[in-house]
Parts: structure tokens; C-alpha cells; sequence
């Protein structure tokens, strides 16, 4: 158990790629770490340095007080889960498990002792004798995080290591996965593209775009509190809808306007708004902070496009010239395509964001 | 009642079509050998008859009576049903020679004396069988061709140096090609296989030159490094596919688990790519044996034994079931390894291929 400390590390392929950059990280101990972002965004490089398997270009990486910058991925204590589980196919259940405490030189009564503590915690404790190609997709995940149980690390990485997996028994896993984390309290980096799979697990995410960190934060941060359009966009299912608007002052107040809204926000807002008199923002608000009203109350009145029933609510576009807007809203009524829907926005969910530099103000 | 189910015409023809096919090549491919093995254990006699028997007889029926010159020695032939004179002689060791040597079945000396004794005491024609040495040939080209057992030892030697050779080396620029991305390595890939365009005899003159130079003319090491030139590209190429196929991160998760990284190689993806590597194995092992015009070129006082049968199948004029003999003899070996190999080239874990 121990904390994990990333300065300024940057990693570059050849003269022009920098995959991660100067990226700085504190992960406290046993706590649950996502690294959250679009594909190509340098999270698994970022975690592969930990692992030391990507050599480290410039920064440092410190477990708990020690320099692992250089050293070798043996010498680290960490251990890592695989997108394609890397369990090895000519190897029993096992001796995959026990491979690391065998090159430990643990003795042989000790090896067996772990392995099944192990293999019970993770229910494969009746597939020990078998082959890899003799198990499930499922089966075999479960196999590559015994083995990383099994040497009791300082460090814990998975990189993507539910995404191979079909959807129901991925959302069956990240509660395994979670609760093993409980139980083992080892510290965890945890990659991930998947925005519902970070925030169910992480204690914090970090969100990362182009090799660089956008923003640090627990699920109810990154969410509600977005840092940038970008975050904003990236997380949410649907994602958070984007509304171009002009500030314009009118007696001391500050009301935003397009051609489809024009209304004021509430104080907390206005406050910031000052800086922006006569200039353009954007405007962001999730789905489901945008409810159903009457016609006097409605900020913003619009056709129908189309209703996606989803069971427990639906999922409500219309158009706005080229742009969709998507409304959460309760199951009943039900409300079909070309009815007239009247929105209002919750306002203290209100985010506003500065088009140059696409982030929030405000905070 | 079960209803039969209706076959169709086409598949009807389809499968007759695919079975006439599978025989031809089948018949193609084993009456060949099955005709060399035969041949092989034929007596001389009964290689120059015709027709040319099937099977090798067991056995060699002689009736023996009053000749001209002295003993007429007569054969039964089976095809013909009958009894055919093939010697008339006084001497009973030219005799002996000619039923050990001709006939395959020798019968000694104190036992004709014995036979003729019966012929003098009445009985006429004597009627006696002799067994068949059936290795006969195989005896005959190991005593009789020069050098055939050293030649033997010469061609293992050669082709197990091939393997190493081209194992390690092919093996290691297999795993490099597989597993790092560096300047130019699709072209240095592609040009490995440049060497193998070269026909034997088109480089045999400086092939002479260089290894000479080398002090390698006529020496074993000599041809393995020439074998290995082009087992060498073949190696490559079996070997970087199948590198390839290992994932790099079966080795990554060894090194995180403790290994080093040269432990990660050999705990991890040597195992898993020993069937391609014996598959190149087989390859070398196989390249390097049956070679035999490079082998007439490099080689002068120490030729390989695939010289050796090529020189008795022209020296062999009489003799076709000795050069049958000493071919089988070479194929032996080559057939051995390749079902020893197999079984690794076959290698599963759990029942299924990796």
C-alpha cells in the first residue's frame, strides 16, 4: 500500500509525438484512480510508465517515497491487470497465478496456500488445473486479477480491463473489481475510455485529452462541475447539450440571448458575466437539468423531433436550426414527434463556458 | 420410419469427383514410395524379372540336379510356376556366392555339400528352400559404397550445425523483425529472401573461392554455411509470423510479474512459438539434407551422403535395387525427424492451438 507520485512526466515517441505531457499526479493510498479519455489521449501510456514498461522521457515517478523512474517493471511492486488479460495460454490457471511468487523463490506449501487464497476471492477456485483456452472471457479475467492479487502490490494498474468483455458481464465485473479493491486496499490506477465505467468506480477521475490533464476530480465534480467543453461533452450519457449565446446588459442586468432563448440567469451567474458584457459564450446544460414546463414559465419552446422511451424516462431531441438538443424527462405522458415541448432550464446547473479557450467560467 | 434423406445428383457427383481426386493424388504420391521400398528389398534376380514382383519374397525355393559342367542350380518362380536353371557349375563356393549374392538367400557351403550328397544317394532333383536376407541391399551399399557410413555421419553433423546456425541467427532476426520498428525493416525483411533467388549451381564457383579462402572447402562446417544462407531467410520468415502472433503483452506481464526481460523471453515466448521453430527447424533440417549440388560442388574427399547415393544411382547400372537401398537409407533419417518434430509443430495446450 502506498501512494503514487507523478511529476512533470513526458513521454515522446520519436522527434514529434509527445504522448503524455508534463503530467502531474497524486494517488493517495487505497485510493480507487480512473484515467478517463478518448482513445490516443496517453492515459495507457501514462499508466505504462508506472508499470514501467514505457521508459520515462522526462519527470519523475515516485512510489510511495521510493524512485521507480528508472528502474525495472520487476522492481516496481506494482502489478497490472491487461486489456486482452495476457494470461499465459501454455500455462495452468495455476501456474499463471503462482508465477510471480515462484520467481519470488516462495516456498512451494506458501505458492499453493496464496494461490488458492486468491483464486477463492476471485471464484475460480474449481479452474486451477485447467488451461486458459479451456475458460470464458470471463473466466480468464478473472484469472489475470488473481495473479495480480497474488503478489500483494503497492500499486494496482488496470488498463481497460473490462473492455473485452460483453456488456452484462462488464457491469457484473466492475462490482467484482470494486469490491476486491475494498477488500485488497491496494492503491489503483484504473484506464478506462468508458465515461459510465469511471464514474461508477473512481474515488477520483482524471481526464485527459491530447497527452495533457483537463481536469481532477471526483465523478460529482467532473460532472456537475465540468472544467471545460470538453469534459462537459466527453462525460454524461446523453452529454451535455451546448447553446451559443451574446451577454447583453440591460439596466445593470445580464440576460443571455440567441435567437431561440433570451432570458436571465439567476445571481450566482451574473457575477461572472460581468467580464463578458457584449461577447459570446457558450452555454451548457445536461439533459436532465432541463424539465418540462408550461407555456408562460418556458425558456425556450420547440417542435418535437424525436421521443427515445428508455423505460424509467425518455429521452426527448428537438432541433434547434443545425443543433440537437436532448431533454431527460419522465417516462409519462409520453411525448410523441411534432408536439409542441415548453423547456425551462434548472438554473443553478447552468454552465458557461468561454469559446476561446473552452473553459468554464465562473468557479 | 426413419426417412431417408434424398441425395442429390450433384452431390453425387461432387463427392465421387472429390474421392477420384484424393485417390489420384493419393496413388501419386505412395505408389512411388511404395515401388522404391519394395525395390529396396528385392534380390538383384528379382529386380531384373519381368514382371517385376510386388512384394519381396520371404524365401527361395532351389531344386538342385546333374548339369553338363556339374551341379545344375534351378529357382522357383512364382510368376511363371516353375523352376528356372540359373547356374550350371562344379564349384560349390561360386555356387554359394551366386545364391547369397543373386538370389538373396544364402545357402553355405557344407549345406550344398550336404544336398549334393542326397542328389549322389538317388534322390533327383533335390528340392530345398533357403531364407531371404531381406537387408541384403542395405548391407551390400554400406559395405560396398565408399565411405556411405561416414557420409552419413557427415550429412547429421551438417544439417544439425544448419539448425543451429540458422535457429539462432534466423530465430533472433525473426524475433527483431516481430517485435521493433526500425529503419528499413520491411526492405531488410523483403531482401533476406534475396539469397534464396540464387539457383545452387549459378553461385557454386564463388561459393568455391570464398570457402577455400576460409579454409571451410570440403569441410561439413563449409556447406552448413552455405545451407544456412537460405534456411536462414526461411527461418526469418517463419519465425517473425510467428512472433507476431504471441502478444507483446504476454511478455510485458512477465516482466511486470517478476521476470526479467530476457526471462519473459524464455518462460514465456520461447514456449509459444516452439512449434514455428520447429517447423524452421524441420526446414533446415530438411534443406541441408537432401541438398546434393551444392554439396557435388563444395565437396571432394568428404562428400555428404546425399552425394553418396547420387553417385551409386549412376555408378548402379547393374544394381537398381542397391541405389532403391541406399536412397531409402537417406529418406529414413529426414522421415524420422520430421515425425519427431511433428509432434512439437502440433503442440497444444489444453487440447487447443494457441
Amino acid at each position: 500500500m502506498a501512494t503514487l507520485t507523478m511529476q512533470d512526466v513526458t513521454k515522446q515517441f520519436g522527434r514529434k509525438v509527445i504522448a503524455v505531457k508534463e503530467f502531474n499526479l497524486e494517488v493517495q493510498d487505497q485510493e480507487f484512480l480512473v484515467l478517463l479519455g478518448p482513445s490516443g489521449c496517453g492515459k495507457t501510456t501514462a499508466m505504462r510508465m508506472v508499470a514501467g514498461l514505457e521508459e520515462v522521457t522526462n519527470g519523475r515517478i515516485l512510489i510511495g517515497d521510493r524512485d521507480v523512474t528508472d528502474l525495472p517493471p520487476r522492481n516496481r511492486n506494482v502489478s497490472m491487470i491487461f486489456q486482452n488479460y495476457a494470461v499465459w495460454p501454455h500455462m495452468t490457471v495455476f501456474d499463471n497465478i503462482g508465477f510471480a511468487l515462484k520467481l519470488k523463490k516462495m516456498p512451494k506449501d506458501e505458492i499453493e496456500k496464496t494461490v488458492k487464497e486468491v483464486a477463492g476471492m476471485t471464484n475460480i477456485d474449481m479452474l486451477l488445473e485447467r488451461y486458459p483456452s479451456q475458460l470464458s472471457g470471463g473466466q480468464q479475467q478473472r484469472v489475470a486479477v488473481a495473479r495480480a492479487i497474488a503478489v500483494y502490490p503497492e500499486i494496482f494498474l488496470m488498463d481497460e480491463p473490462l473492455s473485452n468483455l460483453d456488456a452484462k458481464l462488464r457491469v457484473s465485473m466492475r462490482t467484482e473489481l470494486k469490491a476486491i479493491h475494498d477488500k485488497t486496499e491496494a492503491t489503483t490506477v484504473f484506464v478506462t475510455h468508458d465515461q459510465s465505467e469511471a464514474m461508477s468506480m473512481a474515488d477520483r477521475i482524471v481526464i485527459m485529452k491530447d497527452g495533457e490533464v483537463i481536469q481532477v476530480g471526483s465523478p460529482d465534480d467532473v460532472y456537475h462541475r465540468s472544467a471545460s467543453i470538453f469534459v462537459a461533452d466527453f462525460i454524461g450519457t446523453p452529454p451535455t447539450n451546448f447553446l451559443e449565446v451574446d451577454v447583453k446588459s440591460e439596466n445593470g442586468d445580464y440576460r443571455l440571448v440567441n435567437p431561440h432563448v433570451d432570458f436571465k440567469p439567476e445571481s450566482h451567474i451574473s457575477e461572472s458575466l460581468r467580464d463578458y458584457d457584449k461577447k459570446n459564450l457558450i452555454l451548457g446544460i445536461r439533459p436532465e437539468n432541463i424539465v418540462l414546463t408550461n407555456q408562460k414559465d418556458a425558456v425556450l419552446s420547440a417542435e418535437c423531433l424525436v421521443s427515445e422511451p428508455q423505460g424509467s424516462h425518455q429521452v426527448v431531441a428537438i432541433q434547434l436550426d443545425q443543433q440537437y438538443i436532448k431533454v431527460i424527462a419522465s417516462a409519462q405522458p409520453k411525448i410523441n414527434p411534432g408536439e409542441t415541448v415548453h423547456l425551462a432550464f434548472k438554473q443553478d446547473t447552468l454552465r458557461l463556458f468561454d469559446p476561446e479557450t473552452t473553459l468554464a467560467i465562473g468557479d | 420410419m426413419i426417412k431417408k434423406k434424398p441425395t442429390s445428383l450433384a452431390k453425387i457427383i461432387k463427392s465421387t469427383i472429390f474421392y477420384l481426386f484424393v485417390t489420384t493424388l493419393g496413388v501419386g504420391i505412395l505408389l512411388p514410395a511404395f515401388f522404391l521400398v519394395s525395390l529396396s528389398f528385392l534380390s538383384t534376380r528379382e529386380a531384373y524379372q519381368f514382371p517385376l514382383p510386388l512384394l519381396p519374397a520371404l524365401s527361395a525355393k532351389y531344386s538342385l540336379t546333374f548339369g553338363d559342367r556339374g551341379y545344375l542350380l534351378s529357382v522357383y518362380d512364382d510368376f511363371d510356376d516353375e523352376y528356372q536353371t540359373v547356374l550350371d557349375t562344379a564349384e560349390l563356393e561360386k555356387m554359394s556366392v551366386y545364391m547369397r549374392s543373386q538370389i538373396g538367400a544364402p545357402y553355405d557351403i557344407p549345406d550344398i555339400e550336404d544336398r549334393i550328397a542326397e542328389l549322389e544317394s538317388g534322390t533327383d532333383p533335390v528340392y530345398f528352400k533357403a531364407r531371404k536376407n531381406l537387408l541384403l541391399n542395405y548391407d551390400l551399399f554400406f559395405k560396398v559404397t565408399r565411405d556411405a557410413v561416414p557420409a552419413l555421419i557427415r550429412s547429421l553433423q551438417i544439417a544439425g550445425m544448419t539448425i543451429v546456425i540458422s535457429l539462432s541467427i534466423g530465430g533472433m532476426a525473426g524475433y527483431a523483425f516481430a517485435r521493433y520498428v526500425f529503419i528499413g525493416r520491411d526492405a531488410l525483411k523483403f531482401s533476406v529472401l534475396f539469397v534464396r533467388m540464387f539457383p545452387g549451381v549459378a553461385i557454386a564457383l564463388p561459393m568455391v573461392i570464398i570457402l577455400a579462402n576460409m579454409g571451410f572447402y570440403d569441410q561439413p562446417i563449409g556447406l552448413s554455411l552455405v545451407y544456412s544462407v537460405g534456411s536462414i531467410a526461411l527461418t526469418v520468415w517463419i519465425t517473425a509470423s510467428i512472433f507476431m502472433g504471441i502478444p507483446e503483452s504476454l511478455e510485458e506481464a512477465a516482466q511486470v510479474f517478476g521476470a526479467t526481460k530476457f526471462q519473459a523471453f524464455l518462460k514465456i515466448t520461447f514456449p509459444l512459438a516452439l512449434p514455428g521453430l520447429a517447423a524452421a527447424a524441420m526446414y533446415a533440417f530438411l534443406g541441408a539434407w537432401n541438398e546434393t549440388v551444392s554439396a557435388i560442388i563444395l565437396t571432394q574427399f568428404n562428400p555428404t551422403f546425399a552425394v553418396v547415393v547420387y553417385q551409386t544411382l549412376l555408378g548402379a547400372v547393374g544394381h537398381v535395387n542397391l541405389a532403391a537401398a541406399g536412397g531409402l537409407a537417406m529418406a529414413i533419417p529426414s522421415v524420422i525427424f520430421t515425425f519427431f518434430i511433428r509432434r512439437y509443430i502440433n503442440q497444444m495446450w489444453g487440447g487447443v492451438t494457441v
